[in-house]
């Protein structure tokens, strides 16, 4: 039965939308502050050498310069996920990010005038710039501050999963397919680019930090380690950001840098990236090589998964040297496979360092898969449709690796997009001899409820209703553009029946909202909605009570419209402000506020990597048909079919633009993104040649949402944010594949990659 | 990213500045969507900017088409080429070229001028005029002017026959062929997306047909393949008098190898010589198909 | 290393005096020759609404109007500003608050996510607009059709999307047109 909501499930336009369209939203880049200074970095002119010398006197004695600062200036730990990466870099530079000085100006003008006078000397030496050659016993040690922990002294951490009998199954297999599938670097190139404004108040030695980063409170903890500081007397404003995307998970150095020259010169101090700086030293989605081998056996059941991952970390390691813990998931838990042995090495190299980004490994992990999966079936001789119905998810499911499938709802998604884009009944009339038709499928799994990778996965809310009956939602979680904000306060309008004009979500300020581990995991409907219905709930108690007093009813059944609050099967009601008002001003003098910490329920997993980690998971299918131009080898994407496992759409209007949004990324990253790097350089630091997609490329996207109402998430809600991207690479290989009968391996398919193929399997080339 | 700059409201302004700053190190700005990029990547010491966008000379800005020919002033914007009717219908090649330049804000800034004077390889515009084997008519700071054939023009990547006194005033099309009937012309531009893409390959070409079908003119050029735009002669030459639309296999090959040794691509960024070639073949054979 | 004084720089600079309408207000100002129009808006008007993504001419953000046409701001010399009218998307709002229809349109729609971009889309939408009415009186031009979904495409193709994939800013701009078409 499905119940019937009046705000849940509406297409409501974002809440703060009229702020952004009229240039009134303020971000980063427009904040200005009373005697204001514009820093600027500068960094290594080689990814790998060894500094001699910096001489910052000429620096410093530019007039309008008012601080310069290298590593001996400093007295500050490491940063990053395994402390591995110094702040400003002393001795040796290991990769073209690598931060040598800072300086602080009264212009951007001076500043960058600055940056030129300070003198390095280097010593270059050869660097190392491929992950195999850098497991290799003669390469030298890339990143001094890592333990030792593993057999080899350039590797950054490192994973091994397994389940079932994969010797058994290997014997039980018909057919074996094994594939080496090489994955590119994609960045984030959010159209805001990176930015810190930083203001030390050298009176009470308290730190205020405008700041976009998207896990506030990790980060105001992370901050404090660095500059050795107490977190508490560091507060971090989150001004609105201008995209996030896994970007700013991680701080990265420019912003202790940023606090450091604001400490030095008792002045707020502004660091906005330039376009080319954004290319260069924000992070990137994981390059890796993946290494799968998989069988099935003569039904078409999957017997087994063998997965070998080489991923080249760069020179220090960031929350993304994490990304097993979704790569795993995947070739562990999507569709039914009896074994699994995963090993995934992360490695130092002199490249630049990768971190998270929408998806955390999935859309790589995902690639392999789908199109070992399209190989396989080709070996049986069956359709690839079949394959996956047969091998799909199902309800109830416990998989190998322990996740808890409650609710799933991926064979309907498969079905889905296996129907509406005529699959089985569409002749792909390939006649022409130039333009090629062809139709890929691909699925995915991910975390629909968070992901317990830190010790809480929760989320605080404090809820009040003011006498004039407006409510304020003050939540840990954050909003990054994602529209997170104006779900909460759909659910906050439709359980005490107040419009959404009267609602206020605050978020913005560590000082005054309650924890959250912050945007990541597409978590953030799932857990802040379910803290916020769970201060809701408290919150309705006491005002319950103070109606049923009123109102001189026993029962406490009680209907929330219309700013009123109203015995169930009755009409007459009290007016929502008016109980409040009595709450506040009558005996015994209560606010009407609440607050509560919601704790999803999902584990930590053991150190096997074994536990339901996250509340509940997403599932998601595409079919994907392209046309491929022979003589160029453009690939034209024409219609993208998607179907989602959302749990319950709440709101209609933001859940189709984090769809297409994440579509198109996947587009790019199957087609045409790619930093290319040549011996730890960036060769295309720009829009120009880093070629994002423009609206003349966008295809038709045929969105089919699917609703399986989880009992854990906001009204049966999952997280959406990341899945959408995930297996478009994947169906768009698979498509290019079909239409061609080649054997894709790389990513991203550029024009260039498929004339080659062609010129090669007719032998000219 | 510094310099100084001159707004002369008037082609005697302008001749008068340019005589003046003969000693010095200058440089013009049209449009500026090449120049300010180019000056901050590489900062010009002690620059002078002469301002050309304050000029309000029609010779200078405007459009005129006449029975013989269309001239177009050097700062006669990509959207004007656009949106005008009649080139659209008598050169679709020009119109096309426009069309794909950069952005619908960089068509509205960027010059027919500027897109020349740049004298990139990958030059849009500039493509397109030398298939129409267009005429450049240069100025000097007395106010002489000179015509000359645009495949004389560019002397190399950034290289133009334009000196230092000297800049450049027009762009003359003849008009098609009385003779003509049927006129094929399109613009080909290949790169990785649909939009704000250089062209990593493009084929220019615009060919005249008479009564019979026969073809009576023909101009092709090549772009991003050499180090400059090029006229392909003698693949022009091997198609007058074919029939367009009777040209068999054997035959488009034989246009599309001639084609091709016009091509002397190089291998960067964005693609290789060698897909550059293959492209570019494939291509001239695509207009018979 | 702290500086101890500092003075400030003061090279002799010439300046131009320039003065145009911006968002329906006569402005001047003195400049610098090589001052690009987005810095000017930004740093000395105070119009913080246009947006630098770039500096390249390659996003779109900083679209302004110029004359009614738009243009990148990061690459336009606040020179040639001079005697001309601009709008940004400050002046898209009537001075009683009242939203332009194109900012109702991006509104409903649900165009707007992280909004760095909406700016510049905003005004390239109303160029489209503007384009669009005016062609209906200039002889010789083009077009005097409604736009399709694919001449949309194509006109917004200089302002680059990270969030949305584009589809609902296209929906928000197309339905523009369908009204004027009643
Ligand atoms: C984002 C972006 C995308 C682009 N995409 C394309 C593209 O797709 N295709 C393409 O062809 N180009 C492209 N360009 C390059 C550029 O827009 C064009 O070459 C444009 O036509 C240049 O014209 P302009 O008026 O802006 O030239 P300016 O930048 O003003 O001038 C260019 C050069 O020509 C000289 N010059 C200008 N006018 C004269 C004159 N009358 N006499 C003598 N010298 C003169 C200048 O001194 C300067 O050296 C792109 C540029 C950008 C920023
Ligand atoms: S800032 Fe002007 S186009 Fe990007
Ligand atoms: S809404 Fe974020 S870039 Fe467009």
């Amino acid at each position: 039965m499905k119940k019937e909501y009046k705000v849940i499930g509406k297409p409501i336009p974002k809440q703060d939308a009229n702020i952004r369209v009229t240039g009134k939203a303020i971000y980063g880049h427009d904040i200005l502050l009373p005697g204001m200074l514009y820093g600027a970095i500068l960094r290594t002119e080689h990814p790998s050498a060894i500094i001699e010398s910096i001489d910052v006197s000429e620096a410093i004695q530019l007039p309008g310069v008012h601080c310069v600062i290298t590593a001996d200036d400093v007295d500050v730990n490491n940063i990053g996920y395994k402390r591995d990466h110094p702040i400003l870099k002393k001795g040796e530079a290991n990769c073209t990010r690598d931060e040598i000085a800072a300086v602080a100006a009264d212009t951007k003008e001076i500043a960058q005038q600055a940056l030129r006078l300070i003198k390095v000397n280097y010593r270059i030496r050869k660097g190392v710039y491929d992950a195999f050659e850098a497991l290799d016993e003669s390469a030298p040690q890339i990143n001094k501050f890592i333990s030792g922990k593993f057999e080899n002294k350039n590797i950054a951490e490192k994973f091994h999963y397994e389940h079932g009998n994969l010797e058994e199954e290997k014997k039980k297999s018909k057919h074996i397919v094994s594939r080496r599938f090489t994955l590119p670097r994609m960045t984030h190139a959010c159209m805001a680019t990176s930015n810190i404004t930083a203001s030390f108040n050298n009176i009470d030695k308290k730190l205020l930090l405008y700041s976009s980063t998207q896990v506030p409170f990790l980060y105001q903890r992370d901050m404090a380690h660095a500059l050795k500081m107490n977190p508490s007397d560091i507060r971090v404003i989150q001004p609105v950001i201008g995209g996030g995307f896994g970007s700013k998970l991680d701080m990265h150095p420019f912003e202790p840098i940023c606090a450091l020259l604001s400490i030095k010169t008792g002045r707020p101090v502004q660091i906005i990236y330039s376009r080319e700086e954004e290319f260069i030293a924000s992070p990137i989605r994981q390059p890796m090589v993946i290494d799968l081998t998989a069988g099935v056996d003569k039904d078409g059941n999957f017997t087994f998964r063998e997965i070998n991952i080489i991923k080249d970390n760069g020179a220090y390691t960031s929350w993304g040297a994490t990304t097993p813990f979704v790569i795993m998931q995947a070739f562990s838990s999507l569709y039914k496979v009896k074994a699994c042995r995963f090993d995934a090495k992360a490695v130092y190299t002199n490249n630049i360092f990768a971190g998270s980004f929408r998806g955390y490994g999935n859309p790589q992990a995902t690639f392999a898969l789908e199109r070992v999966i399209d190989l396989l079936a080709g070996e049986l001789g069956m359709d690839k449709a079949d394959i996956r119905l047969l091998n799909a998810n199902e309800k109830g499911e416990v998989t190998g690796q322990g996740l808890h499938y409650d609710t799933c709802g991926h064979k309907e998604c498969l079905e889905t997009v296996i129907e509406h884009s005529g699959y089985r009944t569409r002749s792909l009339q390939n006649n022409d001899k130039r333009y090629k038709r062809g139709i890929g499928i691909a699925s995915m799994l991910h975390v629909g409820g968070g992901a317990k990778i830190y010790r809480s996965d929760g989320c605080g809310t404090t809820l009040k209703i003011d006498p004039y009956g407006y409510c304020t939602i003050i939540t840990g979680s954050n909003e990054i553009g994602q529209g997170s904000e104006t779900v909460l306060a759909m659910m906050a309008s439709e359980e005490l029946g107040i419009e959404l004009s009267k609602i206020k979500v605050i978020n913005t300020d560590t000082d005054v909202k309650p924890w959250d581990v912050g945007v990541h995991a597409s978590r953030t409907s799932f857990v802040a909605g379910n803290s916020l219905l769970g201060a809701i709930r408290i919150l309705k108690e006491k005002l319950n009570k103070k109606a049923a007093e009123f109102l001189k009813t026993s029962h406490f059944d009680f209907d929330y419209s219309d700013n009123m609050i109203i015995p169930v099967n009755t009409k007459e009601g009290i007016a929502l402000d008016k109980v409040v008002r009595e709450m506040h001003f009558s005996a015994p003098n209560e606010l009407a506020i609440a607050s509560f910490f919601y704790e999803p329920s999902s584990k930590f997993q053991d150190k096997d990597f074994k536990g339901n980690v996250s509340g509940t998971y997403a599932f998601a299918a595409q079919a994907i048909e392209v046309e491929v131009d022979t003589y160029t080898g453009n690939v034209k994407v024409l219609d993208i079919y998607v179907a989602q496992d959302v749990g319950k759409v709440l709101n209609p209007l933001l859940l189709g633009g984090q769809i297409e949004g994440g579509i198109l990324q996947g587009v790019g990253y199957a087609l045409t993104e790619e930093l290319l790097m040549k011996e730890g350089r960036i060769l295309n630091p720009n829009f120009h040649n880093y070629k994002m997609l423009t609206a003349s490329d966008i295809p038709d996207i045929h969105f089919y949402p699917v609703e399986t109402l989880d009992k854990e998430g906001p009204y049966g809600a999952k997280g959406v944010g990341e899945a959408p991207l995930i297996p478009t690479a994947a169906a768009i290989a698979n498509a290019i594949c079909n239409a061609l009968d080649l054997d894709v391996l790389d990513l991203p398919i550029i024009p260039e990659k498929i004339l080659t193929a062609l010129a090669e399997k007719k032998g000219t080339k | 990213m510094d310099f100084e700059i001159i707004n002369p409201a008037t082609t005697l302004e302008l001749l008068g500045t340019i005589n003046e700053l003969q000693s010095k190190h200058f440089r013009f700005g049209a449009g500026y969507s090449d120049l300010l990029m180019e000056l901050k990547k590489k900062p010009e010491e002690n620059l002078v900017v002469i301002n050309l966008s304050q000029i309000k000379d029609t010779a200078f800005t405007g459009l005129t088409i006449s029975p013989d020919h269309v001239r177009m002033g050097a700062m006669v914007t990509a959207h004007k080429i656009v949106m005008n009717e009649q080139l659209n219908k008598d050169y679709p090649v020009l119109h096309q070229a426009a069309l794909t330049l950069a952005s619908t804000q960089i068509r509205q800034v960027a010059t027919v001028g500027g897109n020349l004077c740049t004298a990139s390889p990958s030059g849009d515009i500039a493509c397109a005029l030398v298939a129409l084997i267009a005429h450049c008519e240069i100025m000097d700071s007395t106010g002489k002017t000179k015509s000359i054939p645009i495949t004389d023009f560019f002397l190399g990547p950034r290289k133009t026959v334009i000196k230092k006194n000297e800049f450049l005033n027009g762009v003359l099309v003849s008009a098609n062929n009385k003779l003509s009937k049927n006129i094929y012309s399109a613009f080909l531009k290949i790169g990785t997306r649909r939009s704000m893409e250089c062209s990593v390959v493009s084929l220019a070409y615009h060919i005249q047909t008479d009564d019979d079908g026969d073809i009576i003119h023909a101009g092709v050029a090549i772009g991003a393949s050499a180090p400059t735009i090029r006229f392909a002669k003698d693949a022009c030459d091997y198609l007058i008098g074919k029939r367009f639309d009777h040209i068999h296999q054997k035959e488009k090959e034989e246009f599309a190898t001639k084609v091709l040794s016009y091509a002397d691509p190089i291998t960067d960024i964005r693609a290789t010589a060698w897909y550059r070639k293959e492209v570019l073949y494939n291509l001239s054979k695509s207009i018979f198909e | 290393m702290i500086k101890e004084h500092k003075e400030s720089r003061l090279k002799e600079e010439v300046l131009h005096v320039i003065s145009f309408m911006l968002n329906e207000r006569q402005v001047t100002c003195k400049i610098k020759s090589s001052t690009v129009l987005l810095d000017l808006i930004r740093d000395h008007f105070s119009l913080k609404g246009t947006k630098p993504g770039c500096y390249e001419g390659e996003c779109g953000a900083c679209t302004v109007l110029i004359n009614e046409a738009p243009v990148n701001s990061c690459l336009y010399l606040a020179v040639n500003a001079n005697g001309k009218n601009i709008t940004t998307i400050e002046g898209l709002v009537k001075s009683d608050g009242t939203l332009h229809p194109v900012q109702e349109s991006l509104i409903e729609h649900g165009a707007i996510q992280c909004g760095f971009c909406t700016s510049g889309m905003a005004m390239s939408i109303k160029a489209l607009m503007n384009q669009y009415e005016n062609a209906q009186h200039v002889p010789g031009d083009i077009r005097i059709e409604i736009p399709t979904r694919n001449e949309i495409k194509k006109y917004l193709e200089g302002n680059l999307c990270r969030c949305t994939g584009y589809v609902k800013i296209i929906d928000a701009a197309e339905q523009l047109f369908a009204k004027e078409d009643q």
